[in-house]
């Protein structure tokens, strides 16, 4: 079975990420999220839906998020940044608290700013070493600005 | 008798009058080392494809330039000190070839670093409390002010704390540092001057009381030079200091999610901005807000007295403006009163003198030091100005607290040391990016451009004649040297594989900010120093008795000057 980074840990990935539309879902399928808010009541369980860049999170306003056990955001390169301003507003506006996975073209080094953003688990390209990749996922023991773990910016945490 | 001299020297070497890093600073700077150790050891092992380690290295401030890497090290709001200066030197010496160059961002670039030894110079960096965090990618870039800053008489606050809390909540910003494109915040503090070229600046901030009384920002939006130059407009005439973090949160989280990546040449804010419209880019920015306005990120008062506490004042003595040994020489020396009336400046305190050690002697490139130039400099302000010292949007040095009766020796050690050059404001302190001297990005050089008006224009009488004039040099669209807002702009661009100069006039980059129209057809590099000179004799035959350049042209427009560029020889 294919594995992913997970809070921290390397596990198997139960999940199926379903890029192409057509595509049967089931239980075990992370779905695009435009699929599943045309097809809502015909398309049963999922395991959760993806965001694309460029989609942003306000289809998803006003949703039961809580009904996702995942959802995924889509990196077409490590270069487009706009899925950490998606992950942040599916946290802490839409306070969504399941799994929020990283797919696609990220990179192993904007781990410790992904998991910031909330993200909390990573699906990694095939050829990426996760043993390695799981080293860098704390470059940083001390953060200047608040995040999703803690909205403390340092000026309320200095001693 | 004791020697007051060096007590003074050794007051200064333990007293600190800029923002001084705690442990957790210090923290953060070390395992930014660590990690950007670990990052070129992977790419130099092929663990790291060059593609991926291209933006981690650009966060460093690390291009990989013509001949060379080029690291552009952070020099935050233009502070250094005289011990961090003196370690810059020391760098430049062992790292490189004993010079670097001071950008218009107040950084100091490394034109000759080996990549395998950039991890070793930050290393070194941190011990005095120095990174090149940010220094270049598409992130939140290092904040900017006036040289001037804390020390004149009509700032409506000193800037500097607001720059820090800005440093602090830009650096390591989880949500920004893979924006659309390259992201620049200015901050002035006056109304009289625009230091900081605020409206050319992706944010622009303008330090302001409102009627009320309580401290805030005018806040601009969507400027920029580049390919597309344009000037910023206003997106809130008054957001409180406290509400600051959390406003610009919300425009750069609305950029982030809404700027253009399709293509880098419209990527930059000022597209959105100008795609939307302002009103519907405040309608969005003020959508965001609302959710954000009030959350944790809103700073406490303690956090601004905090930040002000660092950068108190000297303790300045109670001194006599023109004490009577500066009022003889301005008598006596003529080369001296230029120095003082063109490189020195009104201090809020009677007594002090604010000077510029100019960095633009004929000969050498605008903004280059030599390592002993900044050493010298360091020496310089442990002497003269409390040990600190400015880096100008202008690419010169500023001793900021010089005692007037100390200017007449100061000057003499500042001539031996080539910062003398007494044309501050003036056609030869010229604004000039590296050009294709060094850089991979350049379509043409820009040192020899800047080399040909120097000899020019080296009359000092003639210089002094003419009067201010901004002009800037950049050798590339990109705008390094913005030469959009130069009363007199050179652009480099490449005519089939030849290089040739486009001259544009008319900029400016103060308060009342404008973007330079072409003078027309292109120019090879051996007719620029002469198109100048005419374009200066159109000036010259019809300004009235007070007129600047810009006002001249302002008034008259370009034609004059466009028919006396092109015309034939008889």
């Amino acid at each position: 079975m294919p594995k992913l980074i997970k809070n921290g840990e390397i596990v198997d990935n139960t999940f199926v990420w379903q890029q192409d539309v057509d595509a049967s879902a089931s239980d075990t399928t992370i779905v695009p999220m435009q699929k599943w808010l045309d097809n809502q009541d015909s398309i049963g369980n999922v395991a959760g839906i993806w965001i694309d860049a460029g989609e942003g999170v306000e289809p998803l306003a006003g949703l039961d998020l809580s009904q996702f056990e995942v959802i995924g955001i889509n990196f077409p390169s490590f270069m487009d940044g706009r899925g950490f301003s998606y992950a942040r507003l599916l946290r802490e506006r839409l306070n969504y608290t399941g799994e929020i996975r990283a797919l696609g073209g990220f990179m192993a080094d904007q781990q410790g700013y992904l998991i910031r953003c909330g993200f909390n688990s990573f699906e990694f390209a095939e050829d990426v070493n996760l043993d390695i990749a799981l080293t860098l996922n704390k470059p940083f023991n001390v953060a200047y600005q608040g995040d999703v773990a803690d909205p403390r910016p340092i000026f309320l945490r200095r001693g | 008798m004791l020697d007051l001299t060096h007590l003074r020297i050794y007051i200064t070497t333990v007293q600190s009058f800029m923002y001084q890093y705690d442990a957790i600073d210090q923290q953060l700077v070390e395992e930014r080392v660590a990690q950007f150790r670990d990052q070129t050891r992977r790419y130099l092992n092929n663990e790291l494809k060059e593609e991926e380690f291209l933006p981690l290295r650009l966060q460093n401030g690390l291009y990989i330039q013509r001949y060379a890497p080029m690291l552009r090290i952070a020099i935050p709001y233009g502070m250094v000190s005289s011990k961090q200066l003196r370690l810059l030197a020391d760098i430049t010496r062992r790292y490189d070839r004993g010079y670097g160059h001071f950008s218009t961002r107040q950084n100091l670039q490394l034109n000759w670093p080996k990549l395998e030894d950039v991890p070793d110079i930050l290393e070194e960096l941190a011990t005095v409390e120095m990174h090149a965090v940010q220094t270049s990618g598409n992130c939140i870039r290092n904040t900017t002010t006036d040289q001037y800053s804390g020390v004149i008489a009509d700032e409506v606050a000193d800037p500097r704390p607001y720059c820090e809390l800005i440093r602090q909540w830009s650096t390591f910003h989880p949500e920004f540092a893979f924006l659309p494109r390259k992201f620049k915040i200015a901050v002035c503090a006056t109304e009289s001057a625009d230091r900081a070229a605020v409206q050319v600046h992706d944010i622009g901030l303008q330090l302001k009381k409102n009627d009320a009384g309580e401290v805030g920002f005018k806040v601009l939006v969507g400027g920029g030079l580049g390919r597309t130059p344009m000037i910023a407009e206003t997106i809130s005439d008054f957001i409180p200091r406290t509400d600051l973090l959390t406003y610009l949160d919300a425009i750069i989280r609305v950029y982030n999610q809404h700027g253009r990546r399709d293509n880098k040449y419209k990527a930059r804010i000022k597209i959105l901005v100008k795609a939307l419209g302002i009103d519907e880019f405040r309608k969005r920015v003020d959508a965001e807000w609302e959710h954000l306005r009030g959350t944790e990120s809103t700073v406490p008062m303690s956090e601004f007295d905090r930040l002000a506490s660092f950068f108190t004042e000297p303790a300045y003595e109670a001194l006599e403006d023109q004490p009577s040994v500066l009022a003889e020489k301005l008598a006596d020396s003529n080369a001296f009163a230029r120095w003082y009336e063109r490189n020195t400046f009104d201090h809020k305190k009677s007594g002090y003198r604010i000077v510029t050690l100019s960095l633009k002697k004929p000969g050498q490139a605008p903004g280059d030091a030599t390592a002993d130039q900044m050493e010298k400099a360091a020496n310089l302000a442990d002497q003269y100005s409390f040990g600190e010292l400015r880096v100008s949007h202008e690419q010169n040095l500023v001793l900021a607290d010089v005692r007037q009766e100390q200017l007449i020796e100061l000057w003499e050690a500042a001539k031996e040391n080539g910062f003398a050059t007494p044309t501050l404001g003036l056609l030869t302190d010229m604004i000039c990016c590296p050009g294709g001297d060094y850089c991979g990005l350049a379509n043409a050089k820009s040192i020899p451009i800047a080399d040909q008006i120097q000899e020019t224009f080296d009359n000092l009488d003639y210089l002094y004649d003419i009067g201010e004039v901004d002009l800037n040099i950049s050798g590339c669209m990109n705008a390094c040297g913005h030469h959009h807002v130069g009363n007199i702009g050179i652009l480099g661009v490449d005519k089939k594989g030849a290089e040739f100069y486009q001259v544009s006039l008319g900029g400016a980059s103060g308060h009342d900010a404008s973007i330079g129209k072409i003078l027309g057809p292109s120019f090879a590099q051996e007719e620029v120093g002469g198109v100048i000179q005419k374009v200066i004799n159109v000036y010259v035959d019809n300004r009235t008795e007070e007129e600047r350049f810009i006002d001249t042209f302002r008034r008259i427009g370009i034609k004059p000057f466009k028919e006396a560029a092109y015309a034939k020889a008889n």
